[in-house]
């Protein structure tokens, strides 16, 4: 006969050592002197799949505002759209979505 | 009546064609062998810095800049290399009338292109208020705004042919 599991000591979990939820993260395209108007809205379009209207939008923020906001998520997918931005010459940077 | 000029740079076939002079074209060429050179070289290069920008700008992230700075700046010289590659060679030859870029080649193109007008508009230090007009014939760097306004020109005819096949049915679509 098998014989009756012992009972096992389980710890309460230590709340101070929970892992804070992953804050999101925001990308943010700064305006520049040189990136054209056109090549900026072509990025936007490319990279991230927006329309022409949504992508001229964004692109006029970033023109008439100083930046805009063109992508969030985990850190990981704002560190890789902003490397992409890089990469295209666009001014990007990310910081934690703290609105 | 006067027939309608070609576009400079236009869709053809199953890509693009560029409708440029061969010496036109070659300039272009050139000058994205010497962005090759610069890439490769000295990282404290000031007329790179805009092809490798902070990418965590607030005061509390420097530490996690750095480290993307560390690890991400060897994989952005690479992309750019390896879309110099692509481009090398189909700008055409003496003799072209003009040069046929494929699809890829064109994607290519248009960010190495983008990148030595970065390069250069450091150089000159382009800002908001820039206007050619305002370089006069005794500028000692006349030519190299000349080159900027001409390059930009020719980004400005990609971005119009890359729109026109944009609009004929692949608009809002993800191209990369």
């Amino acid at each position: 006969m098998a014989s009756a599991p012992s009972p096992t000591v389980v710890d309460r979990p230590d709340v101070d050592a929970t892992v804070k939820p992953d804050i999101p993260w925001i990308v943010l395209v700064w305006n520049d002197p040189i990136n054209l108007m056109s090549y900026v809205t072509f990025v936007f379009q490319k990279l991230f799949g927006y329309s022409l209207d949504k992508a001229t939008e964004l692109m006029l923020d970033v023109h008439e505002k100083g930046r805009a906001v063109v992508s969030n998520g985990t850190r990981e997918k704002a560190e890789l759209d902003v490397f992409r931005l890089h990469e295209h010459g666009l001014w990007a940077t990310m910081q934690r979505d703290d609105t | 009546m006067a027939r309608k000029p070609k576009p400079t740079v236009e869709r053809y076939g199953g890509g693009y064609r560029i409708n440029l002079q061969f010496e036109e074209r070659d300039l272009i060429a050139r000058l994205m062998g010497e962005m090759r050179s610069l890439l490769l070289g000295s990282t404290d290069d000031d007329r790179v810095r805009r092809l490798f920008p902070t990418a965590y700008h607030q005061e509390g992230d420097r530490a996690m800049d750095d480290e993307y700075q560390r690890l991400m700046r060897e994989d952005l010289v690479t992309s750019r290399l390896k879309g110099l590659d692509l481009v090398e060679g189909c700008l055409g030859t003496v003799g072209a009338a003009s040069a046929q870029l494929s699809d890829a080649q064109m994607l290519a193109f248009v960010q190495a292109l983008n990148g030595v007008r970065l390069v250069l508009g450091t150089v000159l230090d382009v800002d908001e208020d820039h206007d050619l007009d305002d370089i006069t014939d005794d500028h000692p760097l006349v030519g190299e705004y000349h080159l900027y306004a001409f390059l930009s020109w020719v980004l400005d005819w990609c971005m119009q042919a890359l729109q026109a096949q944009a609009g004929q049915g692949r608009s809002g679509q993800a191209l990369a």
